[in-house]
């Protein structure tokens, strides 16, 4: 043992998630790591310490591990929300919903006022008129804002953008524009709304903005600041193409070497298919090995490779099986869309497979599933490797034969619980049926076929927090309150596994992070509450105090 | 022909996996005979000599018949704005998509500002075409990417002993799209990209199979006098494209586009990089097209 300083935390309760101990009052930390955890009096026995008390009040879990969320989390908050629900930024202000237009206006209102510059276009984010009753956000309401500055509001779909008349003169947009996706009033003329990729980067300064800020080290920032007011220790910015572009690894490196900056970050490559080169090597295997070998410190690990195989259930583009969707909109070709051909699949993850890299394949659709499922199988053939731990991710309607045949090709699952709260209603009523929505976010399943599993929130897509996305899979409770699917919910005690060592282990970090134990690093959320005190309705209004990463503690903003 | 000097025509070029939109691409840059940039997804699909390639790096391959390679692996707005920076400027580019994506999605991107969209070309593989729509897996994706054609390339067709079949399936799902068969995607380009067939080349690069005829006026034109002009075109006729003024608003150039036995008028993007005046130009069989096809529109 070295002679470096000792600290002895002491809490409320310690839940070490490691059965053999499970329960501890005090943890010592020497540098960055657990020396042990019992209590005080087994701990003098590393020898002098510092005992550090500011924690007696608090329960201490093992951080929280995120394996499933983007960077775009911290750069969305550059700037203004608009979006239905209230929702806490990086900095600790809740931004209250925007319930009507006018609360939409009110709020752009506001922000308009802060802005210097009056040729800066003011963007903002998370409309969703789903929500919004009556009549739809368009220029109009938005001109009330300003007549002269271009304004620019991306929708939480990511597929649609709504700008004021201003930005439309500024871009040229009018009654003539030949850009399809450029919504029309009756009689013809644009009425703000811009629908998808083409018609939304017309809007100068709009998309590309949102691009800037993705690249900021501010995101990266703000990305673990939020991860820090969830109690979450371990994040995972799960698919990127952007480390290859200049200076974006650096800015990875400067973030996370900060003593202050209060995460780990898992930054996994994402495959695009402008890499695959059938007569040369894949470079995306050699950029994930290099990462992995040669660029890992505490604070930034590597060795994921992500996929994206199809698209989302609540937008009708996921791959589902027959009888496919319930209630699609006009026009729908019947399935949802494939991003990669399903008969490469197994090649692409067959290069990746004997790299000794992990595959994360983004499954929403049974269909998608069974493809990755299949594609594995075939790599497994090709060039046998044990504890591979590839990942279905999202693998929202996986089915018992599928967890069951994943179980014994040791695929794990990242479940998006937080769909059951978010768009189980929708799901039930709309897309896929009363029936498959009872199953699907089978955590249950997942765990009485032996599949490792986690639970995720894809923030930004759902607002970053393992206490609600453990709360979504114990109570399976929807937006409009009512249980789907009561036989999927899983215990407490395994919703925060899978919140802790499931997710450290699909990452291959679970000998480093995921429980307290002697040997792993120094992570802890800091909680006000015991979560196996409270009521499981109450899971997801635990207080975060912040966490403790390689021993040092990080208040949340809030506090 | 082209529709102005400043404009880019785009060209998308969209396919299942294995139809041959590579080999097409490939055919495309040899056979230029214009300054053509295509984006294509994977540099090393592309089959270029070694002696025709004038410089390259990481991103860009330039060859000594001006046509450039741009990869799409930073995205497709960087090689978007790499092709509108280049210098001298392309006439066409050629997207070629990949083997899954809805090609009318890229073709969205045909209309903004500084290019105009020509046609969404698709490419099936003839021998496997059948098989394709049938599969549960895939049927609906090649299905789809047929419905978003504008021309569709039916390829190998040496290689397949299902032709009328093959004819019936294609027009069930898309019976508007212009049809040109290939054997390794060697289609017709002036077909595939509408452009006006000089003599000389016509007889030496075609046997003398296709004409063209064309149009020009300084007057804007009434819109029914359009249609009634396409009304009366005869039912072979396979491409018509042009630019027009209409009187309802002689301010805005019109592109106008019929590619088999579908047509479109579309604004310019780009409101002052068009002459002023019509000019439209049609493309069918030998022989197909009648003298004072375009008296409708004096």
């Amino acid at each position: 043992m070295s002679d470096a300083k000792v600290t002895i935390f002491t809490g409320k309760k310690i839940i070490t998630m490691n059965p053999a101990v499970p329960v501890a009052q005090a943890i010592a930390v020497q540098g960055d790591r657990i020396l042990g955890v019992g209590t005080v009096e087994d701990l003098a026995q590393w020898g002098d310490y510092e005992l550090d008390e500011q924690f007696e009040d608090y329960v201490l879990m093992p951080g929280f591990v995120e394996a499933h969320s983007h960077v775009m989390a911290g750069a969305v908050w550059e700037f203004p929300y608009v979006g239905f629900y209230d929702r806490p930024d990086p900095l600790g202000h809740t931004w209250s919903g925007c319930q009507t237009i006018a609360a939409v206006v009110d709020r752009l209102a506001e922000c308009e006022r802060e802005l210097k510059d009056p040729n800066q276009t003011l963007v903002a984010w998370g409309l969703d008129p789903i929500f919004l009753d009556g009549e739809r956000l368009v220029a109009k309401h938005l001109d009330q804002i300003s007549a002269t500055r271009p304004i620019f509001v991306f929708h939480a779909s990511g597929h649609l953008a709504t700008v004021n008349s201003a930005m439309m003169d500024r871009s040229s947009i009018d009654r003539y524009t030949p850009t399809p996706g450029v919504a029309r009033d009756t009689d013809g003329e644009p009425n703000g709304e811009l629908q998808e990729p083409a018609a939304m980067s017309l809007a100068q300064d709009g998309l590309s903005a949102i691009g800037v800020a993705m690249m900021s080290s501010n995101a990266k920032w703000n990305y673990a600041r939020e991860a820090r007011n969830c109690g979450v220790t371990t994040i995972a910015d799960l698919g990127t193409t952007r480390l290859t572009m200049e200076g974006q690894l650096e800015a990875w490196h400067e973030a996370t070497s900060h003593d202050d900056y209060p995460a780990r970050v898992v930054v996994a490559v994402g495959h695009s298919d402008s890499n695959l080169n059938k007569k040369n090597s894949n470079p995306i295997v050699s950029l994930a090995v290099r990462l992995r070998d040669e660029e890992e410190t505490a604070k930034l690990r590597f060795g994921i490779v992500k996929l994206v195989l199809d698209g989302s259930i609540q937008g009708f583009t996921a791959r589902i099986s027959w009888p496919h969707y319930v209630n699609p909109p006009p026009g729908h070709p019947g399935n949802g869309l494939w991003l990669i051909p399903p008969e490469q699949l197994a090649d692409i993850v067959s290069g990746y497979h004997e790299a000794g890299l992990t595959v994360h394949c983004h499954c929403n659709g049974d269909e998608a599933t069974q493809v990755f499922i299949d594609a594995v199988d075939l790599a497994l053939q090709r060039h046998p490797r044990w504890d591979h731990r590839h990942t279905v991710q999202h693998s929202q309607m996986t089915t018992t034969a599928q967890y069951k045949k994943m179980a014994s090709l040791g695929i794990n699952a990242n479940i998006f619980s937080n769909h059951i709260f978010h768009w189980g209603d929708q799901h039930a009523a709309v897309t896929i049926g009363e029936e498959r929505a009872a199953r699907m976010d089978a955590c249950a399943t997942a765990e009485r076929e032996g599949v490792v599993f986690s639970v995720h929130s894809d923030a930004p897509i759902t607002p970053m927090s393992q206490l609600h996305t453990a709360w979504s899979a114990v109570n399976r409770l929807t937006a409009s309150g009512r249980v789907l699917g009561p036989e999927e919910r899983i215990s407490v005690a395994k919703a925060l596994e899978a919140c802790t060592l499931g997710a450290a282990h699909q990452l291959k970090l679970d000998h480093d992070i995921g429980s307290l134990e002697a040997g792993k690093l120094a992570d802890f959320a800091v909680l006000e509450k015991d979560p196996f005190e409270v009521s499981p309705k109450e899971l997801k209004n635990i207080a975060v105090w912040g966490t403790v990463v390689g021993g040092t503690p990080h208040v949340a903003s809030s506090k | 022909m082209k529709l102005s000097e400043d404009l880019i025509e785009v060209s998308v070029i969209g396919g299942y996996l294995g139809a041959g939109k590579t080999t097409l691409v490939n055919h495309i840059l040899r056979e230029a005979s214009e300054r053509v940039a295509v984006m294509v997804n994977d540099f090393g699909e592309i089959n270029i000599d070694e002696t025709l390639i004038d410089s390259s790096n990481e991103n860009t391959i330039s060859l000594t018949n001006g046509c450039i390679c741009c990869s799409l692996v930073d995205g497709f707005a960087a090689a978007l704005e790499s092709v509108l920076s280049l210098l001298p400027r392309p006439t066409r580019l050629v997207i070629e998509a990949s083997g899954v994506a809805d090609p009318s999605a890229i073709a969205a991107h045909g209309h903004s500002p500084g290019l105009a969209l020509d046609a969404v070309v698709v490419v099936v593989d003839s021998v496997r075409l059948i098989e394709q729509i049938a599969d549960p897996l895939i049927g609906q994706t090649v299905a789809s990417q047929i419905r978003a054609a504008d021309v569709i390339v039916i390829n190998k067709i040496d290689l397949c002993d299902t032709l009328a079949s093959v004819n019936v399936e294609l027009s069930e799902l898309n019976p508007n799209a212009l049809l040109v068969y290939a054997n390794k995607a060697k289609a017709d380009l002036d077909l595939l990209f509408g452009r006006e067939i000089l003599r000389t080349a016509s007889a030496a690069g075609h046997m003398g199979k296709f004409e063209s005829r064309t149009h020009e006026s300084a007057q804007p034109i009434l819109r029914e006098n359009l249609e009634t002009l396409i009304e009366n075109l005869p039912s072979n006729i396979q491409r018509v494209k042009g630019i027009v003024r209409l009187a309802e608003a002689p301010r805005i150039p019109m592109v106008f586009q019929l590619v088999g036995r579908s047509w479109e008028l579309r604004a310019l993007a780009d409101r002052g990089k068009s002459p002023e005046g019509n000019r439209l130009v049609v493309i069918g069989p030998k022989g197909s097209i009648p003298i004072g096809w375009d008296n409708f529109l004096s």
